[in-house]
């Protein structure tokens, strides 16, 4: 299957089959080589702070308990019983020193031992090894300035090396100030499209923000910044399929709100001092680490993970940011911006969702699925930049960016082992 | 006037109130509201009660089991009239595109109850709606809750000068809140 997968992305000639967006053997596919592989995003430090906070998410469609233990450190395992496969914790969070299954009380510390088991003595007749059976942790979790990441894969190359110099683009979004960021709230809602859909369009799709979200822009809900036809910037690859949508070094993606505008205008410089000379060059406002873990700091300011819930459903998990040495008022206006602008009833993001629902329902067809998409914008017209790191597109407009995000998928769909798939650009000295 | 009259009174004026939406009569709609109106809509979250016996809590100090969203946490809608308006003016462009084609709704609103307000001039109003949107050919959705409003006496006409609303899900299973409530 794997030879054959590669095939449906022709990404020197910016051909993509419309069969990765709904067939159900490519999504199971998918979540082997690819969700099963990659480092995903769990969440943010500060959402298990303190000792036995807890958080459930998932990885692909497993489901994933994050807890801080009694002793301060954190894990991730898969939030099921080992007993009968029950979900272990069915909270979304909160505070624990162990988890009790519903189904028969197998009972696990926070360190994910299993610490209690019904009738041990007299139905297991004190046989069971319960140092065997406590709770499957992944095989890598690390953290990159606070952003918790997991990967079910013991080979996956390390973190850092995975961002790449994707991380330099991560702290455009969460290393501005001193502190970093902190969590304003949560958003989760269902929409009925492919997960590839959002994460590309995060990535790279500087094209519809003049045509989709022109109405949000007209009613000042946002600037626009990528509508106006002054604007520069580029799409930016810094490799490993990781790419941000980069606007020039002068222009914002803020929106049009008096606090927010006189914060980022009264922190710039100590911005500028903190990301160094490349900020002078680029100013990226929204990115997606491959495969669903997006950034946005345009009109709202959003972390958010693309969760695949088979191959015609995602499940949004948005979480609003701020930075943490922002005042009190400016947190408050950032909150405001992102119920506003990008939530299930943002302005700008609402009118995202028909058109990834029908962009992937019309797949179903077998003679559509045939017709190939297009991601030729400005092929060939994009070359590797050492300063920024990364391939960038000439033009502030271009599917460059779709092509190495598609390409890097297709090469996880083909290859059995990481030994096999090229490196991204060099990291810079200072993250090492 | 008596109570019963104030009670049948109110229920006119939100069933009035849905008929616009309903009609898509947004303009008319907005004049509903005060100028200094909250409009608010929360979710909920999946927490375990204190009593829960699936978790033993380590630091009960930091533990929280209300799921209602608070006020100063991250909304579904957190609008003022000023935003409401704008919302309305958006989706005269034209190019509103979650709206056009448009949601067809049908609000339905229940279980009213009337207290007196803070003053002698308002009422606070509980409510419970059932709100039905299908879309496109086949698209469906439930946006189920509550509401409290607080009703402000303007000019010899009620307004609507607070709403809270309380959606009843967590992860929210339509693609989109492009409706009022």
């Amino acid at each position: 299957m794997a030879t054959e997968l590669a095939g449906l992305v022709d990404a020197e000639r910016g051909l993509i089959s419309r069969r990765i967006f709904i067939e159900p053997e490519i999504y199971e596919e998918e979540l082997r080589q690819v969700f099963a592989r990659c480092w995903l995003f769990l969440c943010h430090d500060s959402q298990v702070a303190r000792p036995g906070d807890f958080l459930t998410t998932y990885m692909g469609e497993d489901p994933v308990l994050v807890v801080r233990d009694s002793a301060g450190q954190v894990h991730a395992f898969l939030n099921v019983c080992r007993h009968r496969g029950n979900r272990l914790c069915r909270a979304d969070d909160g505070n624990a020193a162990s988890f009790t299954c519903a189904y028969h009380g197998w009972t696990y510390g926070n360190d994910g031992q299993l610490t209690g088991v019904p009738y041990l003595k007299d139905a297991y007749h004190g046989e069971l090894q319960r140092e065997n059976w406590g709770l499957v942790p992944v095989a890598q979790l690390d953290s990159y300035k606070g952003l918790l990441f997991a990967t079910f894969d013991p080979e996956a190359p390390p973190l850092l090396d995975y961002l790449g110099e994707m991380a330099w683009y991560l702290d455009n979004f969460v290393d501005r100030r001193e502190g970093g960021i902190e969590i304003v709230g949560t958003h989760k809602w269902v929409m009925p499209c492919n997960w590839k859909f959002p994460a590309e369009n995060f990535g790279g799709d500087a094209y519809h923000v003049p045509w989709s979200h022109l109405s949000a822009v007209k009613t000042a809900f946002s600037t626009g910044v990528t509508t106006k036809p002054n604007a520069t910037g580029h799409m930016v690859s810094p490799g490993n399929g990781h790419i941000s949508i980069c606007v020039g070094p002068n222009d914002s993606g803020e929106p049009p709100v008096p606090e927010i505008q006189a914060y980022e205008e009264q922190i710039r410089p100590e911005v500028e001092q903190r990301l160094g000379p490349r900020s002078r060059l680029v100013n990226p406002i929204v990115g997606t680490v491959f495969p669903n873990f997006s950034l946005l700091r345009a009109t709202s300011r959003t972390l958010r993970v693309w969760h695949p819930r088979g191959p015609g459903k995602t499940e949004v998990w948005s979480w609003v940011f701020a930075d943490k040495a922002a005042p009190r008022h400016v947190k408050e206006a950032i909150r405001l911006a992102g119920v506003r602008g990008f939530s299930p009833s943002g302005t700008f993001e609402q009118d995202d969702m028909d058109n990834w629902q029908e962009c992937t329902q019309t797949c179903r067809g077998v003679v559509a699925r045939r017709m190939p998409l297009n991601t030729q914008m400005g092929l060939g017209h994009d070359r590797f930049d050492p300063q920024l790191g990364a391939w960038a597109s000439e033009f502030r407009m271009s599917e460059s960016n779709h092509r190495r995000f598609y390409g890097r998928w297709a090469q996880l769909m083909a290859a059995t082992d990481w030994g096999q798939l090229p490196n991204g650009a060099a990291r810079e000295t200072r993250h090492a | 006037m008596r109570n019963e009259d104030v009670i049948r009174e109110i229920e006119q004026f939100l069933y009035r109130e849905a008929r616009l939406l309903d009609t898509r009569r947004f303009h008319e709609w907005l004049e509903l509201f005060t100028d200094d109106v909250r409009y608010w809509m929360a979710s909920r979250s999946n927490r375990y009660p204190k009593s829960s016996k699936a978790i033993s809590i380590l630091d009960p100090d930091r533990y929280i089991e209300d799921d209602v969203g608070r006020e100063d946490e991250l909304a579904v809608l957190d609008e003022t009239r000023q935003t409401l308006a704008g919302r309305v003016a958006r989706l005269d462009t034209g190019m509103a595109w979650a709206e056009d084609p448009p949601s067809r709704t049908r609000h339905m609103i229940s279980n009213i109850e009337v207290e007196a307000g803070d003053t002698e001039g308002e009422l606070r109003v509980c409510s419970n709606f059932i709100v039905y949107r299908s879309r496109a050919e086949t698209e469906e959705d439930f946006y189920v809750g509550a509401r409290q409003d607080v009703l402000r006496r303007v000019g010899g006409a009620w307004k609507i000068a607070q709403r809270k609303l309380i959606l009843d899900q967590n992860v929210l299973s339509a693609k989109n809140v492009s409706i009022f409530f």
